[in-house]
């Protein structure tokens, strides 16, 4: 074997076997990580639209087709009506708790959102329902007087994966 | 049924929009197509949503955005047929023991380095519906690409493909690009199949044989276009259509098969005979209408699903700023050591090195493929397009700073001057919209 032949033999064992060799013990690693529990997807709400009306800018949720969006990235989460209500609300997930504020769209027709309220959400994962059930409240944190709103929302079948 | 009226306009305005910022990005001497995928960020909620959300929502409805995409995706279908057309298997079997090392550093290094990242990312950025294998591997196979149609169309404007480190970077990245797609097209299979009713082994063994009637089958039959152009010196439109089928329906098959539509037209395009005038004739008829009319609305869409604005706070942005330094780390240290070791000067090596962390179109579409199987959540796909990016838009000041023209050192005959102008000209033309 040539000495250039014999460097390029060494060279290609340091830089490429040797690192393949690495990438196995990696993966063998990251199998005992664990990653926040998936919130992604649609839920349906279930909530009385009566007691939406008590809330500051509870009209905006109370619309026929309750479904929201999750999109979620690890601990953070971005939940938004599909349904045409331009009603976005930034969170985070605790564990199995989810807590967001929802921010209602400048010039909504609830004229009680006028003065900038923000509607609290916060939520548990059910995971004896398999990830699949939302328990919780919305409320409004800067009314004192108005109680809070208990939800349910259940995930819609999750989009197969590698869908268009 | 679309609202043509609304479509219409989103065409025009996208078109105008990233010819504009195009232009501009020229004049700093980048390639177009960095202006256009910087214009597709600016027209989605990270800038246009954000200032003028309401502006935002008429234009972009988000029941209009699944024709968007539909047209979107046909032009990346068609577009990489051309890619896997401007790659030539039988370059790559020439290439010296740089070449060799180069690539395959240029591969495992950033891939390594990815994988280790995502030890860090996994808990942070991604969720439990998704493996840590396949998010690992994802991330690895996202890092490791090369843009080799940007790559070919900066080689051809600094008038470097005759080099010694054009030919290497070139070969580089084509071996790059195949592998990346080979790796992306396991990675798809494994992910399809754990939420899919085949088996893995049967997914596996039909792609392998459509592998080997699409190189033993209709290779022959491409053969015999090539034979009708030399006689005739053109193809009929019955022909050119019948190529066009041919395209189509590999990329269907690749998707029945469970991976993607894009495997499909890159394999016809790599399949597809390589004389230079032949190849020049197909592109000349295929890629006005991709280039200037159908890959812009991919921009489009892609900034569409970026959202600088989920990077929120100072964690988020260190993230960020981590997968560019383990990309360009991987990707420009990895090549540039490989480089050096095969006896290429520093600043040679540190040249090649740069040019492989060129990821711009090719990296695109890849973030779009895992977005679309959620192996990756909108904010790391946010954060990886930024990427993009930033290693795309680097290439060209960085390249003039380590490898100033009068250093570079030309070697004609290779390729005989001719012959090197034909492909040059092909390669400038699978650069995308960058020309």
């Amino acid at each position: 074997m040539s000495g250039s032949n014999r460097n390029f033999v060494l060279a290609y064992a340091f830089l490429v076997i040797l690192p393949l060799v690495g990438l196995a013990g990696i993966l063998k690693a990251g199998r005992s990580l664990t990653a926040p529990i998936s919130i992604d997807g649609l839920w349906t709400l279930r909530v009385d639209s009566t007691q939406l009306d008590s809330l500051p800018c509870g009209k905006v949720l109370a619309v026929p087709d309750k479904t929201i969006a999750i999109a979620q990235s690890g601990r953070t989460f971005v939940l938004t009506f599909p349904s045409g209500q331009r009603l976005t609300a930034s969170g985070t997930l605790d564990g199995t708790k989810l807590r967001a504020f929802l921010t209602p769209p400048r010039g909504s027709s609830d004229n009680s959102c006028a003065d900038g309220h923000q509607l609290s959400l916060l939520a548990s994962v059910d995971r004896r329902a398999g990830s699949n059930l939302l328990n919780g409240t919305l409320s409004a944190p800067d009314c004192q007087s108005c109680a809070s709103v208990g939800f349910h929302a259940e995930r819609q079948a999750p989009a197969s994966k590698g869908g268009h | 049924m679309p609202n043509l009226f609304t479509l219409v306009l989103q065409i025009t305005v996208i078109l105008a929009v990233c010819r504009l910022v195009g232009s501009l990005f020229r004049k700093f001497h980048q390639p177009r197509v960095v202006g256009e995928m910087f214009a597709g960020i600016l027209l989605g909620p990270s800038l246009l949503g954000w200032i003028a959300p309401q502006f935002s929502a008429y234009l972009f409805p988000p029941s209009s955005l699944g024709f968007l995409n539909a047209l979107s995706q046909v032009g990346v279908v068609i577009f990489m047929f051309l890619v896997g057309l401007g790659i030539n298997p039988k370059e790559l079997k020439h290439q010296s023991h740089a070449a060799v090392l180069v690539s395959h550093v240029s591969i495992t290094a950033p891939f390594v380095l990815a994988s280790l990242l995502a030890l860090y990312l996994y808990p942070r950025v991604s969720d439990d519906s998704v493996s840590f294998t396949n998010f690992a591997l994802f991330m690895g196979a996202a890092m490791s690409i090369t843009a080799f149609p940007v790559l070919a169309r900066i080689l051809n404007e600094r008038d470097m493909m005759q080099t010694r480190l054009g030919t290497i970077a070139i070969a580089c990245a084509a071996v790059d690009d195949v592998t990346g797609w080979c790796i992306l097209a396991y990675i798809v299979v494994l992910i399809r199949a754990a939420h899919g009713t085949a088996s893995i082994w049967m997914t596996l063994g039909g792609i392998l044989l459509f592998v080997v009637i699409m190189i033993y089958g209709v290779r022959f039959l491409l053969r015999g276009l090539e034979r009708t152009f030399h006689k005739y010196g053109e193809i009929s439109e019955n022909r050119m259509a019948f190529l066009l089928l041919l395209a189509l329906g590999s990329a269907l098959c690749t998707e029945r098969l469970g991976i993607h539509l894009l495997f499909g037209s890159f394999l016809m395009g790599a399949i597809m005979p390589k004389e230079p005038k032949f190849v020049r004739y197909i592109l000349d008829r295929f890629e006005t209408i991709t280039i200037t009319l159908l890959l812009p609305l991919f921009f489009a869409f892609t900034g569409l699903r970026t959202n600088v604005g989920l990077l929120k706070g100072p964690a988020m942005w260190f993230y960020c700023g981590l997968i560019i330094l383990v990309a360009t780390g991987g990707k420009l240290g990895g090549s540039t050591i490989a480089g050096r070791l095969s006896g290429m000067p520093l600043r040679e090596a540190a040249g090649l090195g740069t040019l492989m962390n060129t990821r711009g179109l090719m990296e695109l579409v890849i973030l779009n493929i895992g977005l679309d199987i959620k192996v990756i959540s909108p904010a790391l796909f946010s954060m990886m397009v930024l990427m993009a990016l930033f290693t795309t838009f680097m290439t060209t000041p960085v390249l003039e700073w380590i490898c100033p023209d009068r250093i570079l050192r030309p070697e004609f005959g290779k390729v005989p001057a001719k012959e090197a102008q034909l492909q040059g000209s092909i390669m400038e033309s699978t650069g995308g919209s960058a020309a």
